[in-house]
């Protein structure tokens, strides 16, 4: 019989290069059952590719692994699945086109065959089971995933982790997906499997919930492993340092009390779309950080799409207050100074198989020109490079694809392709989604040097700390409404925001 | 475990595979133009060798540049469609049908210009027939080019009837010449200058590579759209007027089937049918000359036509198979 403790999986001398990239360099690593393993790093630290790559979503490029003492070579994640390696991705891990149960069960619809068709009746009762043992009550099998919002997705996700009863299950950054409900759930699941003598590899961004709820935690920087530390040995500084590399020194947000003029240069009046928002009304400053918050349906994901001209716009107006001119179509928002950031960076910020100098380069067609339309192709080579060089972004050029960057310099790029349009009026959502505290405390400042500068910026987040670290004013939203206003001279109350958005 | 030292420890970087190799190559930004330019030398240099120097004759020579010319030349005009992610397999039969209204409007003025014009205008109009329908009713290029195709071919055969419609023979040859060689490389020189130097090219290139991503930089994509296809139709029409003056006559069945060839042209100049940043507009000429070049050397060899055929067939598929950019793990999963 395992007995606490035991080596579950050995990870020994693993290397794996995307092209010239290397994720991992040498990693060594043990997965002890019984245990929550921390996995934390900075973006593209590779914890998600060590984890995969024991999962069998993708092959290392050298190196062994062994699995309950004999030699591990998954093919495929299902042969990791059956053989008790469970993954719960950092992407969407469900099909939205069909039913919750033949996600549960993806790949494995062999045991629910009766003669030579499979039974959809058993098969959503066992998934029902699999639902209800993990304590989802409200998700019927029956009905199609995309009918699901993105945080039950994830739950169904996790359904179909634990539905195999893994001897070891990976989290990797589910839990940014999840309300305070859904990472209960989860977190009580980790517990359960590592009580039940099973293992757990937990990877997050929050270092206070990693030191929370690990057991011992280990540290990857660029590929290498750069050490482990049991709970007693836990301490935030330590760690930090551990995954940069050095001390983080100064604000982490900002902490001038600067305020703004009171021109205002952005207005909605009366705004009512298609979905979410009813007669809503905005007024944003020059100069000024106004954040928004709220729950994650609240609406201002929409609030800043529509700002933007992004969203059908029913009745009411969005107007620049100098030139008095109605911002209907993204078109016109970024001829006239106007910039967005979205929230699915990779899916609508970035030209994924683009190079970063495409990338950046989008919003200069016109600052480029040289001689009448031509593109001057030497103006054009320094507006990516001189963001390349001031955001320090991780690259081997301008002419590497951003699809081979990690997360937070790939934020970098799309941050750098506003910069260099010199964006008077930037409204970022979620700017700092799946990016490491490095790169985030260089965001902030960024956000911070552009206020000073006289640009106005819409701070959309659902982390309640950014927006009380960053903005001037900040509005708290809750079924397409504004159901609080807050300045930054009065100081912001945790609690009071939180009342204004549930 | 123990607690370690903040210290990275940096090892010897891994070894690469011949996969990763490759990959890094293919990376290369000059990958692209340079290939299929190596391809093609290859091939001109085998066959020289093979047909001990026949190969290179002036006569044979001449006769690849006539053949590629009018699928090189709506491959370059296509390839503002293709930038975009779009494909239009219509080409053929758009040029087909201006051909059609040049020839009829020949018949009743017996005058070539007017040819010319009509075919040409013919060709700009036919494709902002398409263009409208993909935008007006928000139809994919490709399902409108279905439809297109049977429009057109069933308009061909209705307007030409049995007999070909014949242009003058004497006329038609003297503009052979200067005048076909002096727009060609005009209009040539005029698309890789807009689409290279310009921002048209790259916002075609980059609504291609991601559309969501281009509306959100403030990219008109309807505009684009637009622009793409009425450089398509100038390159047709065109096209169409060297095939009437090459052929001197004009059949029902005229330019069926070429919009295939534009395709396989494409690909085998080393641009990806599907778009994106690394498009380009000269790859449709390299790979018309390619297939020609191909097409001549085997016959002048004894390949029988049907057997040229199959090796068509055969590197075409290789070539997609090099080209085409596979996701190696789950779509859209971010790699580390």
């Amino acid at each position: 019989m395992s007995e606490k403790g035991d080596v579950l999986v050995t990870v020994k001398d693993l290397c794996k290069n995307f092209g010239v990239t290397v994720a991992l360099n040498h990693v060594d690593m043990e997965i002890h059952r019984g245990e929550i393993r921390g996995l934390i790093g900075e973006n593209g630290s590779g914890k998600s590719t060590v984890t995969s790559i024991i999962a069998g979503i993708q092959p290392a490029t050298s190196g062994e692994m062994f699995y309950k003492g004999k030699p591990w070579h998954p093919a495929t994640s299902l042969e990791a699945t059956q053989a008790g390696i469970g993954i719960i991705v950092q992407e969407m891990g469900t099909i939205p086109s069909i039913t919750v149960a033949e996600n549960i069960f993806l790949g494995n619809y062999e045991k629910f065959r009766v003669g030579p068709i499979i039974s959809k009746r058993k098969m959503i009762a066992a998934a029902r089971e699999a639902l209800e043992k993990i304590g989802i009550m409200d998700i019927d099998p029956a009905r199609v995933t995309g009918s699901y919002n993105m945080e039950q997705r994830k739950l169904i996700e996790i359904a179909k982790t634990m539905a195999n009863d893994p001897e070891m299950f990976v989290v990797d950054e589910t839990t940014t997906a999840l309300s305070e409900n859904g990472r209960e759930l989860l977190y009580r699941l980790m517990r359960r499997a590592a009580d039940d003598n099973k293992a757990v590899v937990f990877i997050s961004h929050d270092l206070d919930e990693i030191m929370d709820k690990c057991d011992a935690v280990t540290v990857l920087r660029d590929g290498n492993i750069i050490g482990s530390l049991d709970k007693e040995a836990f301490d935030p500084d330590l760690i930090k340092k551990m995954m940069i590399g050095r001390e983080i020194q100064g604000d982490y947000y900002r902490s001038d009390m600067d305020g703004y003029e009171n021109q205002v240069v952005l207005k909605a009046e009366n705004l009512t779309t298609m979905r979410d928002l009813l007669c809503f009304d905005i007024e944003l400053h020059k100069g000024e950080i106004l954040g928004i918050g709220g729950l994650s349906e609240c609406g201002m994901h929409t609030l800043g799409r529509a700002l933007y001209g992004l969203e059908d716009i029913v009745s009411g107006q969005v107007t620049l207050q100098q030139s008095g001119t109605r911002i209907t179509t993204p078109e016109i928002a970024f001829q006239h100074g106007m910039g967005y950031v979205s929230k699915n960076r990779d899916q609508e910020s970035l030209v994924m198989n683009g190079t970063i100098g495409v990338n950046i380069q989008s919003t200069g067609y016109k600052a480029n020109r040289g001689l009448g339309i031509f593109i001057s192709a030497k103006k054009e080579k320094q507006y990516a490079q001189l963001q390349v060089d001031s955001l320090a972004i991780k690259c081997n050029g301008i002419f590497q694809p951003v699809s081979a960057l990690s997360g937070g310099n790939k934020q970098k790029v799309v941050f750098g392709k506003w910069l260099a349009a010199d964006a008077d009026i930037l409204i970022l959502d979620c700017p700092t989604r799946g990016v490491d505290i490095g790169v985030k405390a260089a965001m902030y400042q960024l956000i911070n040097e552009m206020k000073h500068k006289g640009k106005s910026i819409v701070l959309i987040s659902e982390e309640l700390p950014e927006l009380c670290g960053m903005s001037d004013r900040l509005i708290i939203m809750r079924n397409g409404e504004i159901s609080g206003e807050f300045l930054r001279q009065d100081g912001y109350d945790n609690n009071k925001l939180i009342d204004c958005m549930i | 475990m123990s607690a370690a030292s903040g210290m990275a420890i940096q090892k010897q970087s891994p070894k690469l595979t011949l996969a990763d190799r490759i990959d890094i190559i293919k990376n290369k930004r000059f990958f692209p133009l340079a290939f299929p330019l190596a391809m093609l030398a290859v091939l001109v240099v085998l066959f020289a060798v093979l047909t001990g120097g026949q190969f290179l004759q002036g006569s044979v020579v001449k006769n690849i540049f006539n053949q590629s010319f009018i699928v090189g030349t709506m491959a370059t005009a296509v390839a503002f469609i293709y930038s975009t992610g779009n494909i239009d397999f219509s080409v053929g039969n758009v040029m087909g049908l201006a051909c059609v209204f040049g020839a009829l409007a020949y018949e009743v003025t017996e005058s070539m210009p007017v040819m010319i014009a009509v075919t040409l205008v013919g060709g700009i109009a036919l494709m902002m027939c398409n263009c409208t329908l993909c935008i007006a009713c928000h139809i994919k290029p490709a399902m409108v080019a279905i439809v297109a195709m049977s429009i057109y071919s069933a308009l061909c055969t209705v307007l030409v009837g049995a007999d070909p419609i014949r242009v003058d023979y004497q006329a038609s040859k003297a503009l052979e010449g200067g005048f076909r060689y002096g727009t060609f490389i005009l209009y040539f020189l005029v698309c890789l200058i807009l689409y290279h130097r310009t921002a048209i090219g790259r916002k075609l290139r980059f609504i291609g590579g991601n559309e969501t991503c281009a509306v959100q930089t403030g990219i008109n994509t309807t505009k684009a759209q637009i622009i793409a296809f009425v450089f398509a139709g100038v390159g047709v029409g065109l096209a169409g007027v060297y095939q009437t003056i090459r052929t001197t006559s004009v059949a029902q069945t005229v330019g069926s089937g070429m919009g295939m060839d534009v395709m396989l042209a494409t690909v085998l100049g080393g641009m990806s049918i599907f778009g994106g940043t690394k498009s380009n507009v000269y790859a449709g000429l390299i790979g018309a000359i390619t297939v020609t070049v191909l097409n001549t050397g085997l016959l002048m060899l004894g390949v029988s036509s049907t057997m040229i055929q199959g090796v068509r067939g055969v590197i075409f598929l290789l070539l997609v198979f090099l080209n085409s950019e596979r996701q190696k793990t789950l779509p859209s999963r971010q790699q580390f």
